[in-house]
């Protein structure tokens, strides 16, 4: 049992279900659905499978190593299914079981969770998983990105690996997990946690920071203008995960915050905007 | 003949399957009924996969009798009354022999005619025509679309069963046809089964662990409770709105206990609770009002025979009350005192500025309040509760448990060690946070909990907040209500009136709207709220119109006049006084006001009710100051008999001016007495209705 086994073990999976494994995408982003392989792909409306593992980053969620399950950076499998099959459920269920959990011995529940992305103006209705009440999974009917209303509908499915692979091994702590069966989790993550929370809530230049926000922010804009969206969306991307930081280091009012998450969600339905016209006269 | 639906999808919230279920009763209430179907029974259950309609209704429409009219009489027979060729072409047409033709009068005179029952409808028919456009208007708190379907709806439907009589009712929903099967329970017993009532319905569903009654589920779940709370001693820390959660939730509940390490006890009650129920949902375990360290879960399955449900609860409980621990211990490293200069940075509305103004003003408006009512020696308390109130908002307790904000600043305030009234005021001012809810126990408490719900509306209202129908984003409503709540359940007496210029002149120049403006507004949404809240509490609305009318400037006298009105209207005098007080307010409508001149007055009658205005008024005025006006009340009846001699006696309307005058006068004064108890003239009696 091991992180590695579980990744192969979903990745198996989602390929039976014709799925395209693409690979983690190499920009900061706070979860699997902000990369361009969710976002972009969900837009317009052509079928559309993938499944991958992204590191997801979360920068004032960090605990300097000592919280048993709270981590700066984590990993996530996601699924993205357009349009959402009639029995995606009992394919998800399937999923747990080719996983090697025997679920007529658990609680396995979907509790209501509307997932909702401010940044991206993105939401979704669905179901956060939980398994013996620990949260396993996000399901979710995404309906709108980038303010776009989305014809046909995704599902998209989001497992926390290290959680789902706590509940495998019944540890109680990420860092007791195995990545492999020699290489564990403490080894690979520790150190990674301890410094970034020390630089996420300490040490980040909260000047720089917010210079590098509005560098990348007028980058995106100019892209825009060039009819660039991918590389506009990166950037858009980095202003997000330098919101994080400055919220991290507390350098965030609520009203500013407001008016950040408001400032990077016009750039992104812009692009969404203009990439949904492109698609109709390509 | 038995009816019976059940709408079967992914899991529903379960306000929606509550709004669901009653939306398709009512409307096939009102669709049998435009039908003239009889209903005999209807009924609903569900879980949160299932929306079951149950009922009983007859085979078919009601037959109708109906009158065809054809031509007049004058026409349809001939001189010698034998059929015309009218008459006979009408007959013809009907498909009817002419023999069967009858004289039937009209409002327009006699014509030719004849009785046609038109036969019922089936109900089948008309129910499988009715259904698909009842289910697709279906509307839900927040709806959803899935796959490549145009239908909006809760969750993604997966199957539709539907029988009348036995037999499947054909219709389609979206693509989904409806049959006479269902699936059992999704993970213990996934298995398909056909059925053909209700009964087999219910019994098909056990057997595949699906109790599909919402009353079996919940005593179920009570009766395990208590079996496993048994040899503990112990008993549930109540939570009704999670145990309707759970029952509606979980289809097949299994109650499992659970322990946590004790080193947790040492959290309070109010954040372990907390703890366990949100994420895990599980309940906690209580002795004596004291946190035991176990919990009780329920969870959607027939058993945990290797406890494996139970110690995977445990495991995740454990890491968050390790969160809620170190939160905690973070906390109290810095005390709320220090916290405080902290709330300038926290936002309360963007137009009203931030934590520490609201502090600023709830002292003022508190330190007004101890002032008025008359209770100094609470104001140090008060004061000092109402400068802390908010200063939890920035803990991280707080941020990770929303829920406790003002729990959690009395907590530290205690253990910081802060005057026990002051940390009980702090941690009670959210209080009442609906009308079901309990008002602060303290007084401090009830007094910051005044002035700061009373600040958010103002606020609000004069920045130019609007509330209208379903919108209300700042929870206005919420707030007038508790306002409402704490004066009635403290008995707060004060003006309401230099209470709202209070409050609006701490605000400086923040608000937008002119002052008189605001005080307008904030005056007629309070009376509003009023109405509400003795409309619920079951007081007539005429009663409430009548001591409402008399001025809402005391808002607790208010309620004793609307008590002490209600109170009188069983008795013999109620009537009387309602009639005295409307003929009087009838004799003076839209008159001037005049002044009275006891030398002007003549009559003997008109002398006694001047006398006996003199005496009752100086009788009831103190009464009436100081609330009793259950007294002040029976004494002003006793102006009943002065008053109906001087009208029989006595003509008002006299033709000299200055003695006319003079006794409209007096009646006016005795007008004015009677409003000050209330306004009569708004209660309907017996002879009216």
């Amino acid at each position: 049992m091991s992180l590695q086994n579980l990744i192969m073990n979903l990745q198996r999976f989602w390929a039976g279900q014709g799925c395209y494994l693409a690979q983690p995408y190499d920009v900061e982003v706070g979860a699997g659905t902000m990369t361009p392989d969710t976002f972009f792909r969900v837009l317009d409306r052509r079928p559309w499978r993938v499944g991958y593992v992204q590191p997801s980053r979360r920068p004032k969620d960090g605990r300097y190593g000592e919280n048993p399950h709270r981590v700066q950076k984590h990993y996530q499998y996601q699924v993205i299914i357009k349009p959402s099959p009639s029995d995606i459920q009992q394919i998800y269920i399937d999923s747990l079981v080719s996983l090697g959990i025997k679920l007529s011995d658990h609680d396995l529940r979907f509790d209501e969770d509307d997932w909702e992305s401010p940044t991206i103006g993105a939401w979704g209705v669905g179901w956060q998983v939980m398994l013996d009440g620990l949260e396993i999974t996000q399901f979710t009917y995404f309906q709108q990105a980038g303010g776009v209303e989305l014809v046909p509908v995704p599902v998209e499915i989001t497992y926390g690996l290290e959680r789902l692979e706590m509940f495998l091994e019944r540890k109680d702590n990420f860092y007791d997990l195995q990545w492999s069966d020699d290489v564990p989790y403490r080894d690979l993550r520790l150190r990674e946690e301890k410094e970034f929370s020390e630089y996420n809530f300490n040490l980040a230049d909260i000047e720089r920071l917010q210079k590098s926000f509005v560098l990348a922010e007028e980058e995106a804009a100019a892209l825009i203008e060039k009819n660039l969206l991918l590389p506009s969306y990166d950037m858009c991307l980095k202003c997000s995960h330098l919101f994080n930081l400055l919220d991290a280091r507390g350098a965030i009012s609520v009203t500013e915050r407001v008016k950040m998450i408001g400032r990077i969600r016009a750039l992104v339905n812009q692009i969404a905007q203009k990439y949904c016209g492109r698609e109709v006269t390509p | 003949m038995e009816f019976l639906l059940e709408i079967n999808t992914e899991e529903m919230p379960s306000s929606h399957t509550r709004a669901g279920l009653g939306q398709i009763k009512e409307k096939l209430t009102a669709e049998l009924s435009a039908s003239h179907i009889a209903v005999v029974s209807l009924e609903t259950c569900g879980t949160s996969r299932r929306m079951v309609v149950v009922g009983d209704f007859a085979p078919q429409q009601e037959d109708k009798e109906d009158v065809v009219v054809g031509p007049p009489q004058a026409v349809a027979f001939s001189l010698d009354g034998l059929p015309t060729a009218a008459a006979k072409g009408f007959a013809k047409a009907q498909n009817v022999e002419v023999e069967k033709l009858q004289i039937v009068q009209t409002a327009k005179g006699a014509y030719l005619g004849f009785k046609k029952v038109i036969k019922g409808r089936a109900t089948r028919e008309i129910l499988a025509a009715a259904l698909p456009a009842i289910i697709t208007s279906l509307s839900f708190p927040k709806m959803m679309k899935w796959g490549e379907s145009n239908l909006r709806f809760s969750r993604p439907i997966k199957n539709i069963l539907c029988l009348f009589g036995g037999e499947i009712l054909p219709f389609s929903v979206d693509r989904v046809q409806s049959d006479d099967f269902t699936t059992g329970h999704k993970i213990h017993s996934p298995q398909k089964f056909r059925v053909r009532s209700f009964r087999e319905y219910k019994a098909l569903l056990k057997k595949n662990k699906v109790i599909i009654s919402d009353e079996e589920r919940k005593k179920l779940i009570l009766g395990q409770i208590e079996k496993r709370l048994e040899p503990l001693k112990a008993k549930l820390y109540p939570d009704e709105e999670l145990l309707e959660r759970l029952a509606h939730d979980v289809e097949f509940p299994y109650v499992f206990l659970g322990t946590f390490p004790l080193e947790y006890l040492k959290l309070p009650l109010e954040v372990l609770s907390v703890a366990m129920r949100e994420g895990q949902k599980l309940f906690s375990v209580v002795q004596d009002s004291r946190q035991l360290p176990y919990f009780l879960g329920v969870a959607d399955a027939p058993k945990d025979p290797k406890s494996l449900i139970q110690k995977g609860n445990e495991r995740v409980l454990k890491a968050r009350l390790e969160d809620a621990k170190f939160f905690w211990e973070q906390d109290l490293k810095i005390p709320l005192a220090q916290r405080a200069a902290g709330l300038k940075q926290v936002v309360f509305q963007e137009k009203l500025g931030s934590y520490e103004a609201k502090t600023m003003r709830l002292k003022s408006i508190v330190g007004y309040l101890c002032e008025k009512i008359d209770e100094k020696r609470f104001k140090k308390d008060a004061l000092r509760a109402a400068e802390l109130c908010k200063v939890d908002l920035q803990t991280e307790m707080v941020r990770e448990f929303p829920s406790l904000q003002g729990k959690v600043g009395g907590l530290y305030a205690k253990v910081e060690g802060y005057p026990a009234a002051v940390a009980q005021a702090v941690y009670e001012h959210y209080q009442p946070v609906s009308l079901e809810d309990n008002a602060p126990a303290s007084l401090a408490g009830a007094l910051v909990s005044l002035a700061d719900k009373l600040d958010s509306v103002v606020g609000a209202l004069g920045t130019g907040v609007q509330v209208s129908g379903s919108s209300d984003p700042f929870g206005l409503r919420r707030n007038a209500n508790g306002i409402g709540k704490v004066i009635l359940d403290k008995k707060l007496v004060f003006s309401f009136g230099h209470l709202l210029e209070k409050a609006i002149s701490v605000y400086g120049r923040t608000l937008t709207r002119p002052k008189q403006e605001i005080i307008a507004a904030s005056q007629a949404f309070f009376e509003q709220r009023l109405r509400y809240i003795f409309e619920t509490q079951g007081f007539r609305y005429d009663l409430i119109n009548a001591a409402l009318g008399a001025g809402l400037d005391n808002i607790y006298y208010s309620f004793l006049r609307l008590k002490a009105l209600d109170a009188l209207k069983k008795s013999p005098h109620f009537e009387l006084l309602i009639l005295m007080a409307k003929r009087v307010n009838n004799i003076l409508r839209g008159l001037p006001s005049y002044k009275v001149n006891g030398d002007l007055f003549a009559e003997k009658e008109e002398k006694e009710l001047f006398s006996a205005y003199a005496i009752i008024k100086g009788n009831a005025s103190p009464l009436i100051a100081s609330g009793d006006f259950a007294k002040a009340q029976n004494i002003i009846f006793k102006m009943q008999s002065p008053l109906t001699s001087f009208f029989e006696r006595v003509l008002v309307m006299a033709e000299d001016k200055k003695i006319r005058q003079n006794r409209l006068a007096l009646l006016q004064a005795i007008s004015k007495l009677l409003l000050e108890m209330a306004d009569y003239s708004e209660v309907v009696v017996e002879g009216e209705r």
